[in-house]
């Protein structure tokens, strides 16, 4: 579904890429984890052309993006992002539109989608995310974790067939977290294909099919959950999930109860010093 | 004659300010020393004039231009040399001569001032120093026009405030169209903008008479005064300055003065025939401002004018209002889509655009608007285009205030989050669709009152417009004004339509806003 040959990219005389490899399968949901800076977002913003890059290049669902922002580049970009639906860490939601209008918005004017059909159809989708009864409201009435919610129901109004989370939890307070994991969860059981840049490591054990470690720019480690987070071969796994984790496994209960959210682990599992 | 500033919109802030102290302080409280003696004791005569209002009576000197020529400068250097002083000018707008004068500026004000009965009111005239009279100018191939009673039902142009203006007026039928300078209507005449113009004689004899594409239409008509104009208690120095006039008269150095500038004419004989038969000093009571032939015309639609109701202004001033109602409105609009198309150009073109929205950007708000309409209306012609005086209105107005609409909108744009048109990319719709569905809304949003400001700032700057031949409110006002010396109720009347018209537009921007404000609350 979504395949990274090789990608390269420069910004600034810095290399942010090296040579990036990664495929995801159609209906796996792959997460990206690794230290602030390593890349994880640009990665995400490569495979939608939000961002360009210098070398390699993405497949996404037989249609190739190569390198640059020529006008091939640009109509791959257009085809992708029909294809691909993306949810951004400030979520990013239209604050002088309803949840309603932000919903239909781009299927009226994209697809084309009549507005009674697009209305049903957000409907639908606010139902799927829990969020039947702020149809009628502005974004910013909406707690942080509702307005990711909405986010969620507004990428996949396009009928996406991937979606990208760009750290989709990270600008929510701790208590709003799990609402929105949940919706993900939820949306990885019912088949779509994910790829998710995130901190939460208890969330990309419990569902992530497959778990890479960026690093600098590189992919250090790629594996099943259990692989990566019992046994990471890798030196530079262990050492960015030491610094993350408490314990190496955490279980499922851990998931669902609240409290035990990497949000807190992550920040207290911080050596004194820093903290 | 007029004056031809550029400056009308300072100068409107000067009269009322000149009209308030002249009322609140009055003239006479100034009579401890004479001016007269103020005068021998500085060793200077001050007169006032404007050196804009043109050939052949005070006008820079095309070889050095700070340095003013013209047959008054003349006259004023005899008339001081005469007191035993020396002449200085000050400078001052045409229409503020009188005001400015009662205020102490100046001594007197010497320039084109015509004696008419409302201003007799206002100041003392010294005896007449020229007897003009209006010529009647069309261009060479009119044929329609012999006479002024040919003039029904087609445009004329003349000097705003000037008698000639009344004695058009007068006729009935005729679409007069008033300038704020003198050489300006014969150029709109030579461009077939208008048919003919009626100016005193001195006038037509400098910027008319040399075109060849011009001609004089029959004899000179309307004959009138010109004296000079001294404040009302100033007795003394109006029998000094009349004995002045007499001897210079008696020389013969006034005639050789207006030989020199070629406005010696017949009419001239009546200055020597009105001198006093024997050398006894003219007394105050003879004072010659009542001497004959004054444009009778001219003085009865004066008359009348100072007398009557403000009501009775209403219609021009209402018309005048219009004007500027529907030049602020249309050049508003310009600028908002212009301006629109400037930021966007400005914010997400390529570089070429960028370049060019920029310079336009620089270019407009960097020269002033005057200049501007200036340009469009007088200069462009040169190029063959000669666009109306509305249509020139619109696109300077609006041309300049894009240029800043551009930067606001700019503004606004830079202010929606970056992660806005990244949602909108991300959900497939193209940049354009991007930008008008979810930038541009938003970034409306945080640009309103900067445009709404705008908006207030161009109505009044609409006032600018009258240097191009327009009437609206402004200039309605200062024809009326300058013919009636009512500065002050005039000037309050003009002001509270200004702001009648001005206010409702605040409170529907502010109502905008809340509504905008409000769809998300």
């Amino acid at each position: 579904m979504i395949e990274i040959h090789q990608l390269g990219k420069s910004f600034a005389g810095q290399r942010l890429f090296q040579s990036i490899d990664l495929e995801v399968a159609r209906g796996e949901a792959v997460a990206l984890i690794g230290p602030s800076g390593s890349g994880k977002s640009t990665l995400l913003r490569c495979i939608n052309g939000l961002e360009t890059f210098d070398s390699g290049h993405i497949v996404v669902d037989g249609v190739t993006l190569q390198p640059g922002d020529g006008s091939a580049q640009r109509e791959a970009v257009r085809k992708i992002r029909r294809q691909v639906g993306m949810v951004f860490q400030q979520f990013n939601l239209f604050p002088h539109l309803t949840v309603l209008d932000n919903i239909t918005l781009a299927p009226q004017r994209v697809l084309g989608v009549p507005r009674a059909v697009a209305a049903e159809q957000a409907r639908q989708l606010l139902e799927r995310v829990h969020l039947s009864h702020r149809i009628d409201r502005y974004p910013e009435q909406l707690s942080g974790g509702e307005q990711q919610r909405v986010a969620i129901a507004r990428a996949l109004a396009m009928k996406p067939q991937a979606m990208l989370f760009d750290e989709p939890t990270s600008a929510l307070d701790p208590e709003r977290v799990g609402e929105v994991l949940r919706v993900i969860a939820e949306l990885v059981d019912d088949g779509m294909t994910t790829v998710i840049a995130t901190h939460e490591m208890d969330f990309a054990a419990e569902v992530a099919t497959r778990v890479a470690v960026l690093d600098a720019g590189n992919i250090v480690e790629v594996g099943p959950p259990d692989h990566i987070f019992r046994n990471p071969t890798q030196e530079r796994t262990r050492a960015f999930l030491k610094r993350v984790l408490r314990r190496h496994a955490p279980s499922a209960a851990e998931l669902v109860d609240p409290n035990a959210l990497p949000a807190d682990s992550a920040s207290s599992s911080l050596p004194p010093a820093v903290q | 004659m007029g004056q031809a500033s550029g400056r009308r919109w300072t100068a409107l802030l000067r009269i009322l300010w000149v009209a308030l102290a002249a009322l609140l302080f009055g003239s006479a409280a100034r009579a401890e020393t004479s001016t007269l003696d103020q005068i021998k004791q500085r060793g200077t005569l001050r007169w006032g004039a404007d050196r804009e209002g043109g050939a052949p009576y005070v006008f820079p000197d095309p070889a050095t231009p700070d340095r003013s020529i013209g047959f008054e400068v003349d006259l004023a250097a005899a008339l001081a040399r005469e007191l035993g002083v020396k002449a200085e000018m000050a400078q001052n707008a045409w229409d503020a001569l009188i005001p400015a004068l009662e205020r102490g500026d100046f001594d007197l004000a010497l320039n084109g001032i015509e004696v008419t009965p409302v201003r007799q009111q206002r100041v003392l005239f010294s005896r007449p120093y020229y007897v003009y009279a209006e010529q009647l100018v069309v261009r060479s191939d009119e044929q329609r026009i012999n006479g002024m009673a040919d003039l029904k039902g087609k445009k004329v142009g003349t000097l705003s405030g000037a008698v000639a203006q009344a004695m058009l007026e007068q006729i009935g039928g005729v679409e007069v169209k008033t300038y704020a300078g003198q050489g300006e209507p014969y150029q709109d005449l030579a461009l077939r903008r208008i048919d003919a113009v009626l100016m005193d004689v001195p006038i037509a004899a400098y910027y008319a008479k040399p075109n060849a594409k011009l001609r004089y239409v029959g004899e000179a008509v309307g004959e009138g005064l010109y004296a000079i104009a001294l404040r009302k208690n100033d007795l003394a120095l109006q029998q000094a300055v009349d004995g002045a006039l007499e001897r210079l008269l008696r020389s013969g150095e006034l005639k050789r003065i207006y030989e020199k500038w070629d406005l010696w004419d017949a009419r001239q004989d009546k200055l020597l025939a009105a001198l006093p038969a024997a050398t006894a000093a003219t007394g105050p009571a003879s004072a010659p401002a009542t001497a004959p032939a004054v444009s009778k015309a001219g003085t009865a639609t004066l008359e009348q004018s100072r007398a009557a109701p403000l009501i009775s202004f209403m219609p021009t001033l209402l018309r005048g209002a219009g004007v500027t109602l529907l030049i602020s409105t249309t050049s508003m609009v310009l600028a908002i889509v212009l301006g629109l198309v400037l930021a966007l150009m400005r914010a997400y073109g390529s570089r070429p655009l960028r370049g060019l929205a920029t310079g336009y950007i620089e270019v407009y708000r960097g020269t002033p608007l005057l200049i501007q309409l200036f340009i469009l209306y007088y200069g462009l012609p040169n190029l063959g285009l000669t666009l109306t005086s509305l249509v020139a209105a619109w696109l300077g107005l609006g041309m300049n205030y894009a240029a800043y609409e551009a930067e606001i909108y700019r503004a606004g744009l830079s202010a929606v989050p970056r992660g806005q048109l990244e949602a909108a990319l991300s959900l497939g719709m193209t940049r354009a669709q991007g930008l008008r569905r979810i930038v541009l809304p938003q970034a409306f949003r945080i640009a309103l009152p900067g445009i709404t400001n705008d908006f207030i700032a161009l109505f009044k700057d609409s006032s600018l417009v009258s240097i191009i031949a327009l009437v609206e409110l402004t200039k309605a006002y200062n024809m009326l004004a300058s013919s009636t010396l009512r500065f002050f109720e005039l000037g309050i009347v003009v002001a509270v339509m200004y702001f009648a018209m001005s206010y409702p537009l605040s409170l529907l921007a502010r109502r905008l806003e809340r509504s905008l404000q409000g769809g998300r609350r």
